[in-house]
Formats: structure tokens, C-alpha cells, sequence
């Protein structure tokens, strides 16, 4: 039924594209390429290089040091282990509690406004205008407001909880506050990558008699699988690289358990001028990141 | 009905904060943290807003406001235009290296942000873009989202139209501009508004990369009209209403595109 | 607030500034603090510039309320100086502490700037500022002009590479209507310890929670440190060599703290800034904050406060401080008439520092502190009285990164995580291991 026509849909005539000239493909890819060889690839590498000595880049002297920078990171002798490990643990668990969240719930609210009624730009624009906050008026506010004896949300709650300053809370304050920042920012890619699902398969399981639900698990979801790998990979990353909610809004709190990855490597690397070993992190965390991308594309095509 | 009312709560979920902020900025600075707090200013006054357009050499807020104009805009237009050249090459064509480079790039995408920036500020400096907009346009767009973004929803988009017109005897570039383009209205609006955004509230690039006051954006900009001890909550917040605006006129505009994306072009003919 | 904190001291310097405050703040600061000229000027040697023009930039991060003070020196100096102008440009701090290394390595760094004491020794170390013994030298300015710890905190390996201009301590600033009402006097704040715990025992009784214990870096942190001094005991050896915060000084310093909250003077788990906000709502008695508050408090309408020196809870008196200082930077090619400039910028605002006490801060130069003019500012005055025993960090390169993980003990023990000593012997394990990194990097 409906995915079958989907699927049949897309696959048709894959491969029946021919090439018109053997440069073509080079030639859409060379201004990208250029900007991407010189402000991407090569600092990449140079950082691989960068984590390979104890690297400051004023300093005349950077000593080469081998794998040092990677192997203090799993010798619990040495001065980073404790703290890395630690700002991994919270930026896991972060990730973990944050993404289901911020995959779902966008979906729904986009779900919500791709139907047609009255006044449907405006509460897009309503779901969206969060994110147009930047991080730190974002945290500025919810510190204010969750603050754990004077806040407005424990006022009004007639509660007594220590949002920013006490596990478990302090975690669902992060979640919290970046789920109301950034659903937005998911949603409107689901409401774009709906308007790409075309009409007759929605036309077509009418007729075949499906429900809304029906509707939903046979043509919306299946068309929406490319935008939600994208949605799915770029929210565990930016989950990953959470440090503007826990640098502002928990500072860390309580005893550095709220502190993520991001934060201590640029407390490292830019603050205590470290560069080599918060670089041997970030390629310490991004090895852990391809690993669990892996993981989600095979998900994504196993299914399909 | 029902749905009005799931969607109804829900946004004053989300709306509440935001008029909670929205009033901070006509609040005084003591009432601003007063306790028990005030959800709404009890004696409205619009000074933070005052403090905010003082405007002095040191603090050229529209100087500032119009320099991130420029950025974002300016980051904006690039990133459309070479992520979609290159999201079309890795959806639609065949090419020796395509595998490796879409993973290479999609790569770069897991390695933190901050590895990038004293690199790309030693390249920086060797262009010679140092304190200069350029600098703020061009490195951003060297990122991988865009195309990434792009790339998928290419591969959402049917075939059946690009087989016809290359039956016709058009080429990938007709193609491109004639069909895929205009069918992804919907993902290049997206994508415009996302990255018209990630620039307008970067802060950490241009500290640095920019020094002249003259050449700063907002964020940076409006950090210097802060005290340096107590933070003046209606005056961020007010900067917060400043810079929010021209962001949700593009929202807006953009959306157009949005709603009226293939399901009502396109396919059906 | 943690802003300054955060900034300089260690949180993340990249921008962060901008990061905590995409918003702004006009100088609605401490206007009133008019422009009668100062009478105050120092007594060191005369000095004066006449070579050719120059323009000199001049780099900090004084914005908000500090920066309409320093604005209106400069402006006073270019006045009377017509061959040196000196272009003032202001940045966030913490943004400041990144963009300055980065000007200097593209050569497009300024001429003169000001950086806080414990920042020094790392940017000395860091080639980004320059030896300035000889500009101290041709202005005869000695440690006799201004006050030992604060002179001496801008030594590094035996060289000097800063001028101080001010030092800005902690000072115990207090709620007189809250005060009156447990029924203390106000007029009379506590001065030492058994004062001081009678004081929240009786505002208990009135249902006060008299002194908020904040776990946060500003200003627990630097609570922490003043009592440790005050036991006797010492953050780190005077060579930092290793730290030393963990001995029974440092524990009963911070046992002392936690004990606020048990012993119900204080509310648990409170938040970033929340100690300051509840003095000037009444919920609190006292909060020891930095001078820099004064102009704060001064703006929230009806409140009644007083400010004094900090009480002293253990053997001998003992405050934190931080000093800003005139720094000159390093340029691709020195030019010795801006150099000649720089000297005579120096002296000149540094004589005239009675302007810049306004802004909320001590002069460093005694004759200013003694000048009548600055003992009229009583509430600088009052805080300004603990100038000889402050205390600093040892001037060793990266000496922020080791007091970073004494936060983190502080944080973990006032929000009743660890136990004092456990927070801090495990602190002070890592402590060490920085202190030893730092010495390879930087060279012992």
C-alpha cells in the first residue's frame, strides 16, 4: 500500500540519470569544496596535529609530545582524568535525556501545524521564536526565573525545588530550559520536510481507507525518513556539544556534575591555554560521536 | 477543536517566558530582581530600552545592529548557494569519491567546534581579514550543515521531473536551477532562516576576530553595553527585543515559502 | 557578578562574555559621581612627553559602570596632553582575555591596557604584555607609593609587568532594615566572629536567614580564601609549588561556611547570584561582595544600607582583593615614542585615581588613599581601610587554572555534596598536578 507507492515512487529511475560531462559533478562541488578544504578540513587536521604536542599558540616552544594529551585522559593518575571523565558522563547523560525529547516533540508540534487553519504561521512563528533567543539570554532569564530560592517558577509552583543547584533537578532544568529553546529549530525542519512528502500518497491512503494514524506510520513517517536522520544526527550533536546551559545556567553545579565535555575542553584549551589536551579530547569525544552515528545511519537504512 | 486546545496550551507554555522577558525590558534594574518577583513590571519604564540607543562612539548600537545585518546576510546567501551546488552533486550525481566525501564532510560535523577556531584564526590572519566582515561571512560557511541539510532533502525530492527534463535535453545546471531549486523552496527557506540565525547570535568568532568596535556585531557589542559586575537584566533583555526582531520578520517571510512548498507545485502537473 | 568572576578567572575565556550578556547596560551607572576635578595628584616624579604626536590604544574592560569614570579621565587626559591621544576601546572581560592575546600575535594588538593581578604573571608568561621595570623606574614609582602585596603581585620570575591602579577587596555590606528589625543595631555591624554569629543567631530568631552561603566562584570563592587567610593558612606556598588549601585552615574555613546552613543562617543549594539579590530584598542581613557593589546598591530605590570591613571570624584580619593594572602589550615593532606616551599616560591617570574611586574601586597609590578627597568617599573609605592586609594568588603563570578546582571543592561543599575536607583534599590532589603541568609548560 501507501509505502509501497513510496518507496516505488523514489527508487524509479534511480540510475537513469546520465552524466553531462565528466567535470559536472566536480564543478558543483568545487566552490564548497574550496571554503570546506580551507576552513574545515585543514584546521581538522591541523588539530590532530595540535593534540600531538603541548600546544599553545603563543608560546614559541610546543613540544612534541606523542599520545601523551590521549593517554593522560585514560590514566587515572594524571591531573585531566577525573574531570573528563566526569564532563563526558554529564554530557551522556544530557544526551541521552535530551534527544528523545527534542525528536519527538517537534515532530508532534509539526505534526500540529502542517494541518491547515487559521492563524497556522502565527503559531509557528510562536513554537520558533525561542530559538531566536540567543544562549545567553536564554539561560540569563531561566536562571532568574528557576532560581532555587527566589525563582518565579517555584513562586508560582508553590514549590521548593532547587532547580540549578541539585541533582536530579538541575538536569531537568537543563533538558527543560533546551527543549523549550530548540524545539522550534527541529520543528520547522519536520514542517519543511513535510511539504516535500507529495500529496497523492496522502490522497491515495484516503482512498485506501487509513486513519489518521495509519496515515501518519505509512506515508508521513516513511517520507520523512531522510529529514529525520538529519534531525536525529544533528540533534545527538548538538546535544554533544551542549556548553552555553551548563556554563550559564548550572555552572557546573553541584561540584562540576553538571559540567559537560564542551565546557571543560574550552576551559582547557582557552583558558588554561591547553590546546594539545583539549584537542586530544575533542578527537577522544568525536571518536565516541562516530561511533553512535554509525550506529544511527545503519538504524536509519536498516529500515528502510 | 481539540487540536486548538493541545495547541493552545501548549504555546502558552512557551509564550510565557517570552512575555516574562519581554516585560523585563520595561522594568527598573532593582525591579528587575525584585522578591517575590513581579511576573509583569508593576511601574513600567522604558529606560533599559534609553540605555540600550544612548549610542556613543564606544557603543554604535545600530552601527552594530547593521554590521550583523550585513554578517548574517551576507553568510546566509553563501551558504545557499555552494551547500545546494553541493547537495545536488551528492544526491542527484555519480561521481568517483562521492562516498568518501559526503562521509568526510558529514565527518567534520562530529568534531567539537572550538578545535576549529584557533586554526582558522591563524588562516584568518594569513588572508588578511582580520577586524573585517569578511571574516565573520565566509569561514561559517565552510561548515558542513548546509550541505548535509540540503543533501537530504534532494533525496526526498521525486526524480521523475529531472528524468524528463534531462530527456528534453537539459543539463545538470538547468536541472538544478529549474527543478530542484524551485522544489526545495520549502528546505532553502529552512535552511536561510537557520543560518541567517547561527551567525546573527555567534559570539565566540568575532572575539576573536574582530577589534574595532566599529566592526563588532551584536552579541559582542551589546556585551560591552553590560556592567561588568551586576547583570542588568531589562537592558539584556531589551538588546534581546532588538535583536530578535529582524530574525522573526525573516521567519515570516520565509514561512510563505514553507506552506506553499510542493504539495501545492510542482509533482501534481 | 560572576561575569568579572567567571570571566577572568578561568570559566571559559573565548567569548563568553558576549555569551553571558547578549544583552547590555548603558552606563546608567554611578553618574552622579560628578566631574569636580581632583586636587589629590601624587607626589611622583614629574613627567612629561615632547616628541612628536602619537596615539596611543587603549584596551580593558571597563564597561558598564566603570567605563563612563575612565572614559572621563581619558578624555581629561587628551585634553591636556595635545600630543598624545589616547583612544580608549572597551570589550566584556572575559572578551578581552581572549582578543587581546590574539590582536598581539596579529600585530594588531594596543598599546596599553589593564589586566587584573592574577592574570598578569600568565600573560607575562605568555609574551602578550612587557617587562615595564624600567617605565617604574623612570617614574620613580616604588613600593613605598603604593602597598607592598599590591606592588609586589605585579612581579614576575624578577621582572615587573604591571603598574597597579586600584585594588578592588571584599567588603561586608549589610541590610540596615533588616537589621533593625532582629534588633541589632545598625549602625554597629559585627567585627568579629562571636559578634558575627550572634548577629545570625538572633536574625534566625526573627526568621532571617542573615548570611546566604553562595557556592558560586563570585563571591564563595573569594569567601573562602578570605577566611582561610584569616585562619592563617595560605591558598597555595608562596612559590606555589603546591597548594595548600587543604590544611586545617582551608577546612575549617570552608566548615565555617557550610555550617551557615546547618545551622540554619543560611538557605541550602543557593543559586548564581542569589546571595547579592537577597540583600537587597531584605532576605538576607550581610553578603560579602566586592567594592564594585557600591554603585549597585546605590541605584535600588529605598534601600537602607552600610558597608564595612569584613569581620574577622579567624586569628588575624584578612580580605580577598583584586587589582586592576596598567599593562603595556608587545608590538611587532616597539616604537619608543609611544612608549616615551605610555609612561606619562600611566602616571598621569594613576594621579588622578581619585576620579576613578568614584567608579567603586581603592586606589592603589597611597597618597591618593590618604587624601582627604578619597577618606570622603566613605563607603570606598570603609573598605578601603583593609588595604594592608589583602591577600593575592602567587604571581605564577597559570595560577587561575589551579584555584579553578578550588571552586569546584567550595561548589561541592556548600551545596552539602562532599564533606569540607574531602572537597578539599581531593581538590588540592589535583591542584597539585596543575601546579606541576603549569611548571613544564611555563617553566619553572
Amino acid at each position: 500500500m501507501a509505502t509501497l507507492t513510496v518507496t516505488t515512487a523514489r527508487k524509479a529511475g534511480s540510475g537513469a540519470l546520465t552524466w553531462s560531462g565528466r567535470a559536472t559533478p566536480y564543478l558543483f562541488m568545487a566552490p564548497y569544496l574550496v571554503l570546506f578544504g580551507v576552513f574545515v578540513l585543514a584546521p581538522a587536521v591541523f588539530g590532530i596535529w595540535v593534540s600531538l604536542h603541548d600546544w599553545d599558540y603563543m608560546l614559541e616552544g610546543k613540544p612534541f609530545v606523542g599520545l601523551e594529551n590521549y593517554s593522560a585522559l585514560f590514566d587515572p593518575a594524571s591531573a585531566v582524568y577525573d574531570d573528563f571523565w566526569m564532563s563526558m558522563r554529564a554530557t551522556g547523560i544530557f544526551t541521552l535525556f535530551s534527544v528523545p525529547f527534542l525528536v519527538v516533540l517537534p515532530l508532534g508540534v509539526a505534526l500540529l501545524l502542517n494541518r491547515r487553519f487559521r492563524g497556522r504561521t502565527f503559531f509557528r512563528g510562536l513554537f520558533f521564536a525561542p530559538y531566536v533567543l540567543g544562549v545567553a539570554v536564554v539561560c540569563l532569564m531561566w536562571r532568574l526565573l528557576l532560581d532555587p530560592n527566589l525563582g518565579l517558577v517555584d513562586w508560582l509552583l508553590g514549590t521548593d525545588i532547587a532547580w540549578t543547584t541539585s541533582l536530579p533537578w538541575a538536569w531537568v532544568a537543563l533538558v527543560g530550559v533546551t527543549v523549550w529553546w530548540t524545539l522550534g529549530f527541529n520543528g520547522v525542519i519536520y514542517l519543511a520536510g513535510m511539504q516535500d512528502i507529495p500529496r497523492e500518497l496522502y490522497d491515495a491512503a484516503k482512498v485506501d481507507g487509513a486513519g489518521r494514524w495509519a496515515e501518519f506510520r505509512h506515508v508521513t513517517l516513511p517520507g520523512l525518513r531522510p529529514v529525520a536522520l538529519f534531525v536525529v544526527t544533528t540533534t545527538i550533536l548538538a546535544s554533544a556539544n551542549m556548553f552555553g546551559q551548563s556554563y550559564l545556567l548550572t555552572k557546573g553545579a553541584p561540584g562540576g556534575e553538571t559540567r559537560t565535555a564542551i565546557v571543560y575542553m574550552l576551559d582547557m584549551g582557552l583558558n588554561q591555554y591547553k590546546m594539545g589536551s583539549a584537542s586530544a579530547m575533542s578527537y577522544v569525544l568525536t571518536l565516541a560521536l562516530i561511533v553512535i552515528s554509525l550506529l544511527n545511519f545503519r538504524l536509519f537504512r536498516g529500515r528502510s | 477543536m481539540r487540536r486548538y486546545t493541545a495547541l493552545v496550551a501548549l504555546a502558552v507554555v512557551f509564550v510565557a517566558p517570552l512575555l516574562w522577558a519581554l516585560g523585563t525590558s520595561f522594568k527598573s534594574k532593582s525591579e528587575a530582581t525584585r522578591v517575590p518577583p513581579t511576573p509583569w513590571p508593576a511601574e513600567p519604564a522604558a529606560d533599559a530600552y534609553g540605555r540600550l540607543f544612548e549610542g556613543t562612539t564606544q557603543t554604535p548600537v545600530l552601527r552594530w545592529f547593521l554590521n550583523s545585518l550585513i554578517a548574517a546576510t551576507g553568510h546566509m546567501l553563501l551558504v545557499l548557494a555552494v551547500s545546494s551546488l553541493a547537495a545536488y552533486a551528492l544526491a542527484r550525481l555519480e561521481f568517483r569519491g562521492k562516498r568518501l566525501m559526503f562521509g568526510v564532510i558529514v565527518g567534520t560535523l562530529l568534531v567539537p567546534g572550538f578545535v576549529f577556531l584557533i586554526p582558522q584564526f591563524l588562516i584568518i590572519d594569513q588572508l588578511g581579514w582580520l577586524d573585517s566582515l569578511t571574516a565573520l561571512i565566509v569561514p561559517g560557511a565552510a561548515g558542513a550543515f548546509g550541505v548535509f541539510f540540503l543533501r537530504q532533502f534532494f533525496l526526498g525530492l521525486p526524480r521523475e521531473l529531472d528524468e524528463a527534463a534531462l530527456m528534453e535535453g537539459a543539463n545538470h545546471w538547468h536541472i538544478f536551477l529549474r527543478v530542484t531549486l524551485p522544489l526545495s523552496k520549502p528546505a532553502l527557506a529552512t535552511l536561510a532562516v537557520l543560518s541567517f540565525m547561527s551567525n546573527w547570535n555567534d559570539f565566540i568568532w568575532p572575539v576573536f576576530v574582530i577589534f574595532s568596535p566599529d566592526y563588532f556585531t551584536l552579541p559582542p557589542g551589546l556585551s560591552i553595553l553590560q556592567g561588568a559586575y551586576t547583570i542588568d537584566y531589562p537592558v539584556i533583555m531589551a538588546g534581546a527585543v532588538l535583536a530578535s526582531v529582524p530574525v522573526l520578520i525573516l521567519f515570516a517571510l520565509t514561512q510563505r515559502y514553507v506552506i506553499e512548498g510542493i504539495s501545492r507545485s510542482g509533482l501534481k502537473g | 557578578m560572576s561575569l568579572d568572576g567567571l570571566t577572568r578567572r578561568r570559566a571559559l575565556g573565548l567569548g563568553l562574555g558576549a555569551l553571558v550578556l547578549t544583552g547590555c547596560g548603558g552606563g546608567g551607572g554611578p553618574r552622579q559621581a560628578a566631574q569636580q576635578q581632583t586636587g589629590a595628584q601624587a607626589t611622583a616624579a614629574p613627567t612629561s612627553y615632547t616628541g612628536p604626536a602619537v596615539s596611543l590604544a587603549f584596551w580593558n574592560g571597563f564597561t558598564g559602570g566603570d567605563g563612563p569614570f575612565m572614559k572621563r579621565l581619558v578624555e581629561q587626559f587628551n585634553g591636556e596632553h595635545p600630543n598624545i591621544k589616547v583612544a580608549m576601546n572597551v570589550y566584556q572581560w572575559s572578551d578581552y582575555y581572549t582578543k587581546v592575546p590574539a590582536a598581539v600575535t596579529a600585530g594588531q594588538g594596543p598599546d596599553i591596557g589593564i589586566m587584573h593581578v592574577d592574570s598578569v604573571a600568565t600573560n607575562a608568561a605568555r609574551q602578550v604584555v612587557l617587562p615595564l621595570d624600567d617605565v617604574a623606574k623612570a617614574l620613580s614609582l616604588t613600593e613605598a607609593d603604593f602597598s607592598p602585596p599590591v606592588w609586589q603581585a605585579g612581579v614576575y620570575k624578577g621582572a615587573r609587568y604591571s603598574i597597579p591602579l586600584d585594588v578592588h577587596p571584599l567588603g561586608m555590606f549589610y541590610n540596615k532594615t533588616v537589621m533593625e528589625k532582629a534588633g541589632l543595631d545598625p549602625d554597629n555591624p559585627p567585627k568579629n566572629g562571636e559578634e558575627y554569629l550572634a548577629a545570625l543567631e538572633k536574625l534566625k530568631k526573627a526568621g532571617i536567614q542573615g548570611h546566604w552561603a553562595t557556592p558560586f566562584p563570585f563571591t564563595g570563592s573569594m569567601q573562602f580564601g578570605t577566611l582561610l587567610h584569616q585562619n592563617g593558612g595560605r591558598l597555595f606556598a608562596d612559590d606555589a609549588s603546591v597548594s595548600r588549601f587543604a590544611e586545617e585552615p582551608g577546612v575549617q574555613a570552608l566548615t565555617w561556611l557550610v555550617d551557615l546552613i546547618n545551622k540554619g543562617y543560611s538557605p541550602k543549594n543557593v543559586g548564581q547570584d542569589a546571595d547579592f539579590i537577597a540583600l537587597q530584598n531584605g532576605k538576607a542581613a550581610f553578603n560579602w561582595n566586592g567594592i564594585w557593589s557600591i554603585n549597585t546598591l546605590r541605584e535600588v530605590k529605598g534601600l537602607e544600607w552600610g558597608v564595612a570591613p569584613l569581620p574577622q571570624i579567624g586569628t588575624q584580619p584578612s580580605a580577598w582583593a583584586g587589582s586592576h593594572q596598567f599593562v603595556v602589550f608587545r608590538q611587532r615593532k616597539p616604537d619608543q615614542n609611544k612608549l616615551a606616551a605610555a609612561k606619562v599616560f600611566i602616571n598621569w591617570i594613576s594621579g588622578h585615581s581619585i576620579e576613578w574611586a568614584k567608579a567603586g574601586q581603592v586606589p592603589a597609590r597611597r597618597a591618593i588613599r590618604e587624601s582627604a578627597e578619597f577618606k570622603a568617599l566613605k563607603e570606598q573609605a570603609a573598605i578601603g581601610s583593609q588595604i594592608d592586609y589583602l591577600y593575592f594568588l602567587p604571581s605564577v603563570a597559570g595560577i587561575g587554572d589551579a584555584s579553578a578546582v578550588v571552586d569546584q571543592a567550595v561548589n561541592a561543599a556548600v551545596l552539602l555534596k562532599k564533606s569540607p575536607k574531602d572537597a578539599l583534599t581531593e581538590a588540592a590532589a589535583k591542584a597539585d598536578k596543575i601546579l606541576e603541568q603549569n611548571r613544564k609548560k611555563y617553566g619553572a
